[in-house]
């Protein structure tokens, strides 16, 4: 070992593995080119995903993060707009903001716990690639989103029914944060972790915030007369309620 | 060997190198315990497991946070340094021979991994107490601080656990065989266990109760013990 080598006490940074395809990140030069746009970042992710994990695990990868986290805000925004135009008045802009804010706060507050179970499983990322690849996530569920936001929206134009509107709308989140995790577990499964059982506890832990984020920032289908709720549930709860409300309102006579 | 591990500066990557449990390099940093090493896990625990505790205390009053957030690396300190010589003495006496310096380092380190996993737990700690109704007697009869105490006891399990795992792969790679290695563990592991769980008596509470102020520690502090506690409820138990 070398004087001079400061780092000579940290195991070398192993090579990346290859792909499930058998072909290592990079390998194919159009995943070297550089991801310098917004609209190019977005057309990565739909099309070369492979490119965006590769430039994610580049020193340059600042701006990349940022375009993606960008694109997120911006598409969570519209579509909590969409949202919104079910109940309109000051739903017509506190639905974006809790979505926008409500998607970042919970990648932000799951962030350092991936971390620490991608450590714990062997894996060899750096904070700032864990980082990198939560933005991603963060952007293709807001893509798809966006994408389901016409059908959204004429669902929103022709119903009357809160729960129904919310329960679209969930089940248009899961399609989006299927497609999400997806991208994530590939650029996981890259960093040498011994096992993706610490991943798999995380991603329960990241919806299940995520779910009680919707109940913490409530309404956003629906009204109330304030911003925020004056009581605290928890989304199980919350939902246990709502449709109990429901069924009474059905209820012959009333 | 050279003393370059010395001159690493403490960032996410030799915190990744513990997490991770690379044993050559940890091995080596056991071997060659350095002050600063030693002040730098000291930093961790004190950050990790005090911004944890802060977390656990938020649910009574922010003071509570606070005082939480100081008694909860104190433990950890506390237990560490009060068994350090005879941790130190258990070890040769086991089979494993190393240094009163370097089982200090060895605990240290298994402290400093479970110290980061709480402090990544913690935000998710705080998301759930934000969440709950706020902290009133009515409240400690439902479902809600079940729950929350249950988080925490799984948050800080799981930390627990993740740092003897890293302890006991460090202690199989010094001592050689895992027999070696599970002895020294499991004394260490009571020896602990048996200090910490009296120095969190004393200096409880942490999540506090609704029914009682707000206290760095209680009036009644030095008075009964922990495993008294235990023994006695397990006779009103079993008297019903």
């Amino acid at each position: 070992m070398s004087e001079n080598n400061p780092t000579s006490g940290v195991p070398p940074q192993l090579p990346p593995p290859p792909s499930e395809d058998g072909r290592p990140l990079g390998d194919d030069p159009a995943e070297r080119v550089a991801i310098l746009s917004t609209t190019g970042a977005i057309e990565a992710m739909l099309r070369q995903p492979r490119r965006v994990l590769f430039q994610l695990r580049q020193p340059a990868a600042g701006q990349l993060i940022g375009a993606m986290l960008g694109v997120a805000v911006v598409c969570g925004l519209i579509y909590g707009v969409v949202v919104g135009s079910f109940s309109g008045h000051a739903q017509w802009w506190a639905a974006p903001i809790k979505i926008s804010v409500g998607l970042m706060a919970s990648a932000l507050v799951c962030l350092p716990s991936l971390y620490i179970f991608a450590c714990l499983s062997g894996s060899q990322a750096r904070l700032s690639e864990m980082f990198g690849l939560l933005a991603g996530l963060l952007m293709l569920m807001t893509l798809l989103l966006l994408g389901f936001a016409p059908v959204a929206w004429l669902f929103s134009q022709s119903t009357e029914s809160v729960a129904g509107m919310a329960a679209l709308h969930l089940i248009f989140w899961c399609v989006a944060t299927v497609f999400a995790l997806r991208f994530l577990k590939a650029g996981y499964s890259r960093f040498h972790a011994r096992s993706s059982a610490g991943l798999h506890v995380w991603i329960i832990i990241f919806l299940l915030v995520m779910l009680q984020m919707t109940t913490a920032l409530r309404p956003i289908v629906g009204t109330a007369d304030s911003f925020l709720p004056k009581e605290k549930k928890f989304f199980l709860g919350h939902w246990m309620d709502s449709i109990e409300n429901k069924a009474e309102a059905r209820v012959p006579g009333r | 060997m050279s003393t370059n591990s010395e001159n690493i500066a403490v960032n996410d990557s030799e915190l990744a190198v513990l997490l991770r449990g690379d044993t050559a390099p940890i091995q080596l940093w056991t071997r060659q315990p350095t002050l600063r090493r030693l002040l730098l896990n000291t930093m961790v625990i004190i950050g990790g497991a005090g911004i944890y505790g802060a977390a656990m205390g938020w649910w009574r009053a922010p003071e509570q946070a606070l005082f939480a957030a100081i008694k909860f690396p104190v433990i950890v300190l506390l237990t560490t340094i009060g068994n350090a010589v005879l941790n130190a003495m258990l070890a040769p006496l086991l089979g494993l021979n190393i240094t009163f310096r370097q089982s200090l380092s060895a605990v240290l380190m298994s402290f400093t991994v479970a110290a980061a996993i709480l402090a990544a737990f913690s935000p998710l700690a705080a998301f759930v107490v934000w969440n709950s109704p706020p902290m009133t007697p009515e409240t400690v009869e439902t479902l809600t601080y079940n729950f929350v105490k249950l988080v925490h006891v799984a948050a800080i399990a799981f930390a627990g656990t993740a740092g003897n795992v890293r302890l006991y792969q460090l202690l199989v790679e010094i001592g050689g065989t895992r027999r070696v290695a599970s002895r020294v563990l499991f004394a260490w592991l009571a020896v602990n266990l048996f200090l910490g769980s009296q120095l969190s008596w004393i200096l409880r509470p942490f999540i506090g109760a609704p029914g009682l102020p707000v206290a760095f520690i209680r009036k009644a502090a030095l008075h009964g013990n922990f495993y008294e506690n235990v023994f006695q409820t397990v006779q009103e138990i079993l008297n019903k």
